[in-house]
């Protein structure tokens, strides 16, 4: 199944793993930490019959890949700071038309240009609720150049099976780690693909309710009716305003993710099942959370790491678990508090969560985590 | 394997990435498992840029610094910035001339010709390579045969020759400045004679 173990950057582990998953469209514009996704991109779609564009902004490399994407292909973007932000409002539409791609965010300081070569985690906030209105959303936080590769692919298995934009988030550090990973043989990764429609093309509806309520897509050509708009619309395509559909068309939008949660939550639980002091982080703060839980384990000290790998939707009913049976929360992260706001919310404020921040364009290390555990 | 942290640092533009990442694929050849990572500034030249190898046993393990074993500095900032890493009586190789201010106590500290050694052999561009060469010489991390093999793999062809001049210039300063380096660097702990400290 494996082949030998290669070394890989994480940008360069994201191209290859967009390449396995059936990515043939890159369109993107490059930016400071994300560019070398642009690079192997550049380099691997040639080989495979793909399309690479560097499109003129970020806002058009977005809309390249949504009209891509409708046009047929897995389709994806890699971006950061100010870029992600360029690509809000294409997010939103690409929800809204329910148009599969995936969007590589390499987070670094901000906010605006920020430091641009400095890793932060200023945008779990962003990546969920960076775009206008209520709308559905599926971001995935790898913390190892391994997990970069293979949630690079599940990010389009995921795309393709709810019809929604994946964000990759992970951060300047891991992007440009290089770590030894283990890649499946070509062609042995699991890849899914979307649901064409077939049989009768009279009557056809473009956003039938479907039992999973994800519609089938029209594969363009085979005659069955295409309607993209990003108004609100009814099952024909048709935009409406009228209370009663617009309510069931957004709360379908909503609902296909919330209803499938066992298809798209992941989490990585370390010793947290007699975790009296519990630790919730992500990306590459998680994997100094991780050696933080052995030191303190070692210490005799009851410690555990909950670390979501579906960032959003988030966790709930994990972190819920988890939470409950902890004393205390501790929640490191490098921004003023974003992650941190989900487990008040989960656990309720007060003394039982301690948060470490930063800002300083430094990662968070595991000395510094387990100090503020053994605080606790 | 014992976790073992490496910095190599000094300003951008001196080719410390890619030294460290010679490093880490000499240590992958020898089925290592090892992280290399980096900080750089957004200059192509100058400022403060370190590049990092921790050697570890286990994959899962934090791939970044927490306490320095070993570094070689090749900028006064690249040193003052990185100093309060190292563990206390870890190794550091100083080049003479570009850290004019070495730390004065703490650590196994090494002063070595670096630059010079780059300038007379051919380039001071090799710089980052000889004090690569030092560092594995003195520390044993790998074999000579893995890190020239390494060499070869990862640095254009036509300046081969050089590079693998510098591994060989900064065997010999490791022997120099120690008279225990041999020139094979196997399964040697990380050691050094000359205490500073």
């Amino acid at each position: 199944m494996s082949h030998a173990p290669t070394a890989l950057h994480g940008n360069h582990a994201c191209a290859l793993g967009a390449i396995a998953a059936g990515c043939r469209f890159f369109a993107g514009y490059p930016i400071t930490p994300s560019s070398e996704v642009a690079e192997h991109m550049s380099r691997e779609l040639p080989h495979v019959d793909g399309t690479f564009i560097q499109m003129e902004d970020e806002i058009a490399s977005l809309a390249a890949c949504i009209g891509a994407s409708l046009g047929g292909v897995k389709t994806m973007t890699a971006t950061s700071g100010p870029g992600f932000s360029l690509m809000q409002e294409n997010l939103g539409y690409a929800a809204m038309t329910e148009t599969p791609c995936v969007i590589i965010n390499v987070m670094r300081g901000g906010p605006s240009t920020g430091m641009p070569t400095r890793p932060a985690q200023g945008d779990i906030m962003q990546a969920r609720w960076g775009t206008h209105g209520d709308h559905p959303v599926i971001v995935v936080a790898p913390a190892s150049v391994q997990e970069v590769y293979t949630q690079t692919i599940r990010a389009f298995n995921l795309a393709e099976e709810f019809r929604t934009p994946v964000i990759v988030l992970y951060d300047e550090i891991v992007a440009h780690l290089m770590e030894t990973v283990s890649l499946p043989a070509k062609g042995k990764a699991e890849v899914k693909d979307r649901k064409w429609a077939t049989g009768a093309e009279v009557g056809f509806m473009p956003y039938a309710e479907t039992d999973d309520l994800v519609p089938v897509m029209s594969r363009p050509g085979d005659g069955h009716r295409v309607h993209v708009t990003g108004l609100t619309h009814t099952p024909d395509g048709f935009p409406t305003q009228k209370p009663e559909l617009a309510d069931r068309a957004l709360r379908r939008l909503v609902d296909k993710i919330e209803l499938n949660r066992d298809r798209i939550d992941e989490v990585e639980e370390i010793e947290t099942a007699d975790a009296d002091i519990l630790v919730v982080a992500v990306g590459i703060v998680a994997r100094a959370a991780r050696r933080a839980v052995e030191m303190l384990r070692a210490e005799g000290v009851k410690a555990g790491l909950l670390r979501p790998v579906t960032l959003w939707p988030f966790p709930e009913a994990q972190v819920r678990n988890a939470a409950e049976r902890a004393s205390v929360i501790v929640v490191p992260e490098m921004n003023t508090g974003q992650l941190s706001l989900e487990i008040e919310r989960l656990a309720g404020r007060g003394k039982r969560i301690r948060t470490i921040h930063r800002i300083d364009g430094e990662p968070i290390g595991p000395d510094e985590i387990a100090q503020t555990i053994r605080e606790a | 394997m014992i976790r073992t942290e490496i910095r190599l640092a000094g300003s951008g533009g001196q080719g410390l990435i890619l030294g460290m990442h010679i490093l880490f694929r000499a240590l992958g050849l020898e089925g290592k498992h090892a992280a290399q990572s980096q900080s750089y500034e957004p200059t192509s030249r100058g400022g403060f840029c370190y590049s990092d190898v921790i050697v570890t046993g286990n994959a899962a393990d934090y791939p970044l610094v927490t306490h320095l074993d070993m570094m070689a500095g090749l900028s006064q900032t690249g040193v003052d910035r990185s100093i309060g890493l190292v563990k206390p009586g870890g190794l550091v190789i100083v080049d003479e001339r570009l850290v004019p201010e070495p730390p004065k106590s703490g650590v196994r500290l090494l002063t070595l010709p670096i630059m010079a050694r780059a300038v007379e052999v051919g380039s001071p561009r090799i710089a980052n390579i000889i004090a690569l060469g030092a560092l594995v010489g003195l520390s044993g991390l790998c074999t000579r045969h893995s890190l020239e093999e390494a060499v070869r793999r990862e640095t254009p062809k036509k300046f081969a020759d050089l590079n693998l001049t510098a591994v060989a210039e900064g065997f010999a300063l490791a022997s120099a400045g120690t008279g225990l380096a041999h020139g094979d660097g196997a399964a040697r702990p990380p050691h050094v004679v000359r205490a500073d400290a």
